[in-house]
């Protein structure tokens, strides 16, 4: 049975599950995000990824991610991923991008985790 | 929030930072960086939409439902098709969305949700407020709506029907609260001061009290 509930509700299809009390948090977007949200926007533009790419993208990262990441860090996964499958960007490239861009803050000290 | 007029752009590391980015920050950096390296896009183009997003609010949603409450021909021109009739008003849609205006009346209140993510009227609200992203709302609203709109604070007698309309990729919904009586004697302007993003949503009403006048 559990396995058959697996096949028949992916992990964004959540309407009518049960599920908690609704706590009205909000926040203002982290200058990342927001920046994330206008790339969604100009990729959606652009006819790279689609908003209906994005969510699918989202979607098969899977319960564990899509449970753990925040909402734009599974954007910003998701996005990593279509445009690896699309032939637009390799993983290494990427990673080497990331360690450039690492490299620029390399005399600012550790984030301390909260 | 005003002292944007000094021209730099924010695609590399602002001058002081007192914490190195975290992972998916880098990897935001890294990732649109790449592409416009392969020019598929200019980065004029996301500071652009930045300031899109910024200059999205509820306050463009309560002109419009301003609007369609001392103005009937454009009230049916509202409902008939949302898009246009918010473009009417000078309000641009930067995506490929339509619009649907539904009417809250004596008989229907209607409530707006996304079950599978996230899409919302962004163009006439703005981004949407977290916990429409989170798991309680999404996952109740289409099967408790009285249940949820009770924790909102909302009470809707037994005998009007509540409608919950699921958004999609390219079909948004705005909800036309309805106008609160005792308001016969305010302007336009007034009357949009009253109208809230979550009374759009549908969560809440829109209330009028004589002694906030």
């Amino acid at each position: 049975m559990v396995s058959e509930n697996l096949v028949r509700k992916l992990p964004n299809d959540i309407g009518g599950d049960e599920a908690g009390k609704i706590e009205r948090v909000e926040h203002e977007l982290l200058p990342w995000e927001k920046r994330c949200h206008a790339l969604a926007d100009v990729l959606d533009f652009h006819k790279i990824i689609n908003t209906e790419e994005k969510r699918r993208g989202v979607e098969s990262l899977g319960a564990e991610m899509v449970g753990k990441l925040s909402y734009y860090e599974r954007w910003i996964v998701a996005f990593a991923n279509i445009l690896f499958q699309k032939g637009i960007l390799t993983p290494g490239e990427l990673a080497m991008k990331m360690s450039e861009v690492e490299g620029r803050f390399s005399d600012v000290p550790n984030a301390h985790h909260s | 929030m005003s002292d944007h007029d000094h021209d730099h752009d924010h695609d590399h590391a602002p001058l002081t930072v007192d914490e190195k980015p975290g992972y998916f920050d880098v990897m935001e950096t890294a990732v649109r960086e790449l592409l416009i390296e392969r020019k598929l896009f200019g980065a004029d183009e996301i500071r652009r939409q930045i300031e899109v997003l910024d200059s999205r609010t509820p306050a463009l949603g309560a002109k419009v439902v301003a609007r369609a409450w001392t103005d009937p021909d454009f009230k049916s021109r509202l409902l008939e098709n949302g898009r246009t009739g918010c473009e009417e008003l000078g309000i641009t849609f930067y995506d490929d969305t339509q619009l649907i205006v539904l009417e809250n009346t004596p008989d229907v209140h209607n409530l707006i949700v996304c079950t599978l993510c996230s899409c919302y009227p962004r163009p006439v609200l703005g981004l949407p407020p977290d916990w429409y992203k989170l798991k309680p709302y999404r996952a109740r609203a289409v099967y408790e709506p009285r249940a949820v709109l009770e924790e909102f604070g909302t009470s809707i007698p037994h005998e009007v029907e509540i409608r919950v309309s699921d958004s999609t990729a390219i079909i948004r919904y705005l909800v036309l609260p309805m106008r609160p009586e005792g308001t016969e004697h305010l302007n336009e302007a007034q009357l949009a001061d009253l109208v809230t993003r979550d009374a759009m949503i549908g969560v809440i009403q829109v209330e009028y009290k004589k002694e906030a006048a």
